[in-house]
């Protein structure tokens, strides 16, 4: 039995010293960490006579994501007790968002250790983190704004790092998928990070950035992708696909944090703003010359009825988008185009039912020159010479009337003979 | 004799009727104009003033149509007044344009230069009065006829193409310039400013004239009228 008596002490030993192995490795436990991390009025003191929390509310950490988990999954080198702990390396286990961060803008400043950009526990939170489908989440759809505005809403950020002004952030919240998602509650609603992107955030000026001019019609269209397909088929969609940097994307003519519903007057698509949003290139000398555009668009709209109704507050009356389409713009020389000369009839009838074949003939940006409008501009010459010279003959007329006057005697003395 | 000259005689040169046919004449002439060519001018500030003060474009526009119609309404009427009424028809005759009023014209001309010594002698309306008289009336019945086809635009666009409703709008813009010009020059000149008149000829207001001012200016008007025993 001596050996058996042996062999079950050595065993018991052995386990004992496995536990105890076991236990000097993993350190402490979650319930260590409390004994002191517990208490709600444990602080330390900052440089500056200011303090910071060491509490831990381990209910909220027992619902967060990592619950399952203890403290030194994240404070590996945490001792009972420990003095300052090393930044929790959350790139260990995520290593693709660590990866994505370290390459933007956020990312390439914090490595350089400058401490007021985001990392990764400023969105995400430290000890509570849900997963971002948790309506709790810091992250969640509908609280992530907030989280974003907190530094790009800040004056000193802002001017520190020469961020888009405060009123271009805070017109987001006005825009209308800010109204839908804060007023309206609505998921579907555009947030930062949708068009921004999360960890791979870039300025809009470089191209790998989500919000770089090139990538807009395919951001926009993760969400309007019946209308990404009609403009893809459009002059605007194709010219942009082609490279042509002038040609329009959907913030030019939308705006992009302001972006409101086209019935509101501030939406650069409102119906009397339409005019001026399309001549911003239309308009433009250089555009139109390098593009071969047709010229005087804008003017020659203005100056017909449309155009100076329009002006007036007549909302009903035909404006750009009425008669060109919006989305799916084509040049007046393609078939499908609505201002193909074959479809104005159609196009015109929208308003003018009795508006047939017959009444398409002419031009309807009226252009006053002897090429593109002789008959009009006839007409206009005609008068003015006819006005002119009448006003020249009725000055002439009365002095000789006057002139003759004084030989028929004097006007006062009426009934004289001649 | 010496009391019938001092005391001034007055003749009748303008009925009822005709003073009341003019005086809706001014006013609806008048709103039309103003409504007119703020649009026409849409660009300059006094007439973004006005429209603003018209309520707006679109009650710009039911101001000018109702307007129109006043004087649409008019010019028929008078149509038929001068066609059908003994006055209207006798005026008619009156004023009805003869090759009389061109050789008028050119005798008015040469006096008035010093090249005869004989100024004509005019009936009750003279090429002056003559002229304004046919140029207002065309001048309405052309800004009637385009002005029509523009207010009835779903109908016109039926038979008109687009070109000959641009140029049916310039003729009416132009036509009603044209209008005020003269109205403006000739009629301001010849019932205002002429100084047998100065400041106005009130016959639009009282309906008669002095009698010695017709022996003047329309001699053979007041020879008729003496033989008639009116004067």
């Amino acid at each position: 039995m001596k050996p058996l008596r042996s062999f079950l002490i050595a065993a018991l030993l052995a386990a004992a010293g496995v536990a105890l192995a076991a236990t000097a490795d993993a350190g402490p436990t979650v319930g260590d960490c409390q004994e002191c991390h517990g208490d709600k009025t444990i602080e330390k003191s900052l440089p500056g006579g200011k303090t910071q929390s060491l509490f831990v509310d381990e209910k909220e950490f027992r619902q967060s994501v990592h619950g399952k988990g203890t403290c030194t999954s994240c404070h590996a080198d945490a001792k009972v007790p420990h003095g300052k702990l090393a930044a929790a390396a959350c790139g260990r286990c995520h290593a693709d968002a660590q990866k994505s961060y370290s390459q933007s803008t956020h990312g390439i400043v914090h490595a350089k250790g400058v401490k007021d950009v985001p990392g990764c526990e400023d969105c995400h939170g430290k000890h509570a983190i849900r997963k971002a489908q948790d309506p709790k989440a810091r992250t969640f759809r509908l609280n992530i704004v907030e989280v974003c505005l907190k530094c790009h809403e800040d004056r000193v950020i802002e001017e520190k790092y020469g961020l888009p002004d405060q009123k271009v952030m805070a017109a987001y919240r006005e825009s209308v998928h800010g109204r839908a998602q804060k007023k309206s509650g609505l998921l579907g609603a555009a947030v930062c990070p949708d068009c921004h992107g999360n960890h791979m955030i870039l300025p809009g000026d470089q191209p790998r950035s989500a919000t770089h001019r090139q990538n807009i019609p395919t951001l926009c269209g993760k969400c309007h992708s019946g209308i990404l397909e009609e403009y893809d088929r459009s002059v605007h969609g194709k010219g942009m696909r082609a490279g042509i940097a002038e040609s329009p994307v959907c913030t030019d003519c939308h705006g992009e944090h302001s972006i409101t519903k086209i019935t509101d007057p501030q939406s650069k698509v409102y119906v009397k703003n339409i005019p001026k949003t399309c001549t911003a290139c239309h308009g433009n000398e250089a555009i139109a010359t390098r593009y071969a555009l047709p010229k005087k668009r804008f003017s020659t709209y203005m100056d017909s009825f449309h155009g100076v109704a329009l002006e007036y507050g007549m909302t009903t009356v035909a404006n750009c988008a009425s008669c060109h389409g919006f989305h799916g713009i084509l040049p007046a020389a393609d078939p499908a185009s609505s201002v193909n000369k074959a479809n104005l009839p159609k196009t015109c009838g929208k308003c003018h039912p009795n508006a047939g074949a017959n009444f398409a003939k002419g031009d309807v940006h009226v252009e006053v020159t002897p090429q593109k409008a002789l008959g009009v501009f006839t007409v206009r010459v005609f008068y003015t010479i006819f006005i002119g010279t009448l006003v020249i003959l009725f000055v002439l007329h009365i002095a000789m009337d006057l002139l003759g006057r004084r030989r028929r005697g004097e006007p006062k003395t009426r009934g004289t003979k001649e | 004799m010496s009391e019938e000259s001092r005391s001034p005689v007055y003749v009748e040169r303008m009925s009822v009727l005709f003073r009341m046919q003019h005086m809706l004449l001014i006013l609806s002439l008048l709103v039309l104009a103003v409504t007119g060519f703020a649009l026409m001018y849409h660009e300059n500030r006094l007439a973004q003033a006005l429209i603003r003060l018209e309520g707006g474009v679109m009650y710009r526009g039911i101001i000018h149509r109702v307007a129109a119609v006043f004087l649409m309404a008019q010019l028929v009427y008078h149509a038929f007044y001068m066609l059908f009424s003994r006055e209207g028809k006798r005026e008619l005759k009156e004023v009805w344009l003869t090759r009389r009023d061109f050789d008028d014209f050119l005798q008015a001309m040469r006096f008035n230069l010093g090249m005869s010594n004989e100024y004509p002698r005019f009936g009750k309306y003279g090429y002056k009065e003559k002229f304004q008289y046919w140029g207002t009336t065309t001048g309405v019945f052309l800004l009637s006829v385009t002005g029509v086809i523009l207010w009835a635009e779903t109908f016109s666009m039926r038979f008109l193409p687009k070109f000959v409703l641009d140029l049916t709008l310039i003729i009416h813009g132009y036509q009603g310039l044209l209008l005020f010009i003269i109205l403006l020059f000739w009629h301001l000149y010849i019932v205002h400013l002429h100084p047998s008149v100065f400041p106005m000829n009130r016959a639009w207001l009282t309906g008669k004239v002095n009698a010695e001012w017709l022996r003047a200016e329309h001699p053979a008007e007041y020879e008729k009228l003496k033989g008639e025993g009116a004067i």
